[in-house]
């Protein structure tokens, strides 16, 4: 099988003939996107690094002055790197469990036999085709101290309500949340499907024996489900590690560069300071870190899944 | 016999509570919805007070001409469709090119060439900012739609999800095709084109809404007003100069009416594009 042979890491090698009709029909539709991808994508990645080694001169690149892995040993000694490394941290740790534990109780609420499955899907779903800045802005009103709709209702329970934005200890979890309700329907809909596809046979045999819902949940549900839900923790550990634009716009870092995230940092150095070495450099600690965590998710699916 | 009632009644107490649950939770899903709608339509004297007047008492549509009198709301929209479209086309049509070249002929280094395609989905977007932006600004790309349409249709995704597509259609019908002397083009257009429309749909929409809302990419490299997207534009606006939550929601609302129709009317093509990648990733 053609298909089979995709995944074997390079195969034979034989010399390109280009005589042969195949080989050259298959190069001459392999080539518009081998072109864009090389010059926007690979290419930029090798520049990103040369870049790094780099006290990067954005006027004039060719006077820039190499100074090999100093933008590296400065990022591992500077208090702010490290400060937005922390404050990213704790926006994954606040999201990455709520949604995936959240999408998939949407998820399994939802396969149940119960009326207005579409309208429940549709609206779990909807928040996620928003864009950030829409997100960002609708509620940035909501938790606004004075005038928001939240603290008028957090006022009846505590008779001082955070100005949650610009409190050091909720302006992350406000942000948090925001984002909790933005992307949870991606999870919800993926693990609907992941918990369609388990044999319906499974409950059946189950129930016969006996077994409570908690045990059918733990022994079928969870185990059938592993890969979509390892799937959806990988991806929401990428774009959490990522995130910019909801703490860009609702908080722009503050209060006192609490929710500076990493690539906010990396933005601010780049676009702000000027400076393309330093901001190339985490960038590439970015790229590290998300490898890493790919490659581990991957190893832990197959190490753990019976072939 | 008491213990089938007793079960009959966890069953349904059960029931209750999961309708309560999701009912409850989509309640609160509307509420930023809500919250929206209402506070763009409230006179002045409503937005700012304590009580949040989620039916307001007197209706205004004066934020509304506000906003469009006071910011290009209208060619934000043109520019972003613009680059949006663009972008679903080159990936529609380059993507199923080099997909169906990787999955239906033959030649030497296309398993290196779809190993590194693969292996580039680790790239995370945001590190690769930097490099990127010095070789859009090389280009002279710098305010162009070019800027973003380019460095998107380069994303692997799409390729990805067309082989594994591409690679379930048999190949027989390939072999049946070029014994009745099709051309290697004919077969991509005729054949396999038409048996992949569902992917096909599925893609042009994921990539449309994702092109669609992307916001830091455009904010760096489209740098005057009147090249900005929407996400972009409703971000920088004061349409009035004094801050008025009336007039940034009355933005918000303009900003996502368009795609919100789009998602309505074809939601079912977006899950099942969302599924996919779930499913084949």
């Amino acid at each position: 099988m053609a298909t089979e042979d995709n995944y074997s890491f390079i195969g034979k090698l034989r010399a390109v003939d280009l005589r042969d009709a195949e080989t050259r029909d298959g190069i001459l539709f392999a080539l518009p996107y081998l072109a864009l991808f090389s010059v926007f994508l690979l290419y930029p990645l090798l520049k990103g690094f040369y870049m790094s080694l780099f006290a990067w001169n954005a006027f004039a690149p060719a006077q820039s002055e190499f100074i090999l892995f100093e933008n590296y040993t400065r990022m591992l000694s500077d208090p702010e790197f490290w400060k937005s490394v922390r404050a990213t941290v704790v926006f994954v740790v606040l999201t990455v469990p709520t949604l995936v534990v959240l999408g998939l109780a949407l998820a399994l609420g939802v396969n149940r036999d119960i009326k207005g499955k579409r309208v429940l899907r549709t609206i779990f779903f909807s928040p996620y085709v928003l864009t950030v800045s829409v997100v960002s802005l609708i509620w940035a009103e909501l938790y606004a101290p004075q005038y928001g709709a939240i603290n008028y209702y957090v006022g009846y329970l505590v008779s001082n309500p955070p100005a949650w934005l610009n409190s050091f200890t909720w302006a992350m979890p406000a942000i948090a949340l925001a984002t909790v309700w933005w992307t949870v329907g991606f999870n919800f809909v993926i693990l609907i499907a992941a918990r369609q596809s388990v044999p319906e046979r499974l409950y059946e045999a189950a129930r016969i024996d006996g077994a409570s819902s908690w045990r059918a949940f733990k022994d079928i549900t969870l185990p059938q489900m592993r890969s979509a839900i390892v799937f959806v923790t990988t991806v929401q550990f990428i774009w959490s590690f990522q995130v910019f634009g909801q703490a860009y716009i609702m908080t722009n870092g503050g209060p006192g560069n609490s929710t500076q995230t990493l690539v906010m940092y990396l933005f601010r150095m780049a676009f702000n300071e000027g400076q393309f070495g330093y901001a190339a450099a985490i960038g590439y600690f970015l790229f590290f870190v998300l490898v890493a965590v790919s490659l581990g998710n991957y190893y832990f699916v197959s190490g753990g899944t019976e072939t | 016999m008491s213990t089938a009632s007793s079960r009959f009644l966890s069953e349904r107490v059960r029931s209750v509570g999961v309708y309560v649950a999701l009912y409850g939770a989509a309640a609160i899903f509307l509420v930023p919805y809500a919250y929206m709608v209402s506070t763009s339509i409230k006179p002045e004297q409503f937005t700012f007070t304590n009580q949040p007047y989620w039916i307001p008492p007197e209706v205004t549509f004066r934020w509304y001409d506000a906003v469009l009198a006071g910011a290009p709301m209208v060619q934000w929209g043109i520019n972003t469709f613009i680059i949006a479209a663009t972008t679903t086309v080159l990936v529609v049509i380059l993507d199923s090119m080099i997909a169906f070249s990787l999955t239906k002929l033959d030649w030497p280094g296309k398993r290196i060439v779809f190993t590194v395609i693969v292996a580039s989905f680790m790239v995370p977007v945001f590190a690769n900012m930097v490099p990127l932006y010095t070789i859009i600004t090389d280009f002279g790309l710098i305010n162009n739609p070019l800027a973003v349409i380019l460095p998107f249709s380069a994303m692997p995704i799409g390729v990805f999800l067309f082989t594994q597509f591409f690679s379930d259609l048999p190949d027989s019908v390939i072999e049946a095709a070029k014994l009745d002397g099709f051309s290697t083009f004919q077969i991509y257009y005729k054949i396999v084109l038409p048996l992949m429309k569902p992917a096909i749909a599925a893609l042009s929409l994921y990539t449309f809404v994702y092109t669609w809302n992307q916001f830091l990419w455009p904010l760096i490299v489209l740098q005057g007003q009147n090249q900005f997207t929407l996400p972009v534009g409703i971000v920088t606006m004061q349409p009035t100069q004094v801050f008025q939550p009336g007039a940034e929601m009355a933005g918000t609302f303009l900003a996502v009416l368009p795609l919100f129709v789009v998602f309505l009317v074809l939601q079912e093509h977006l899950v099942n594009a969302v599924q996919m990648q779930g499913t084949t990733g």
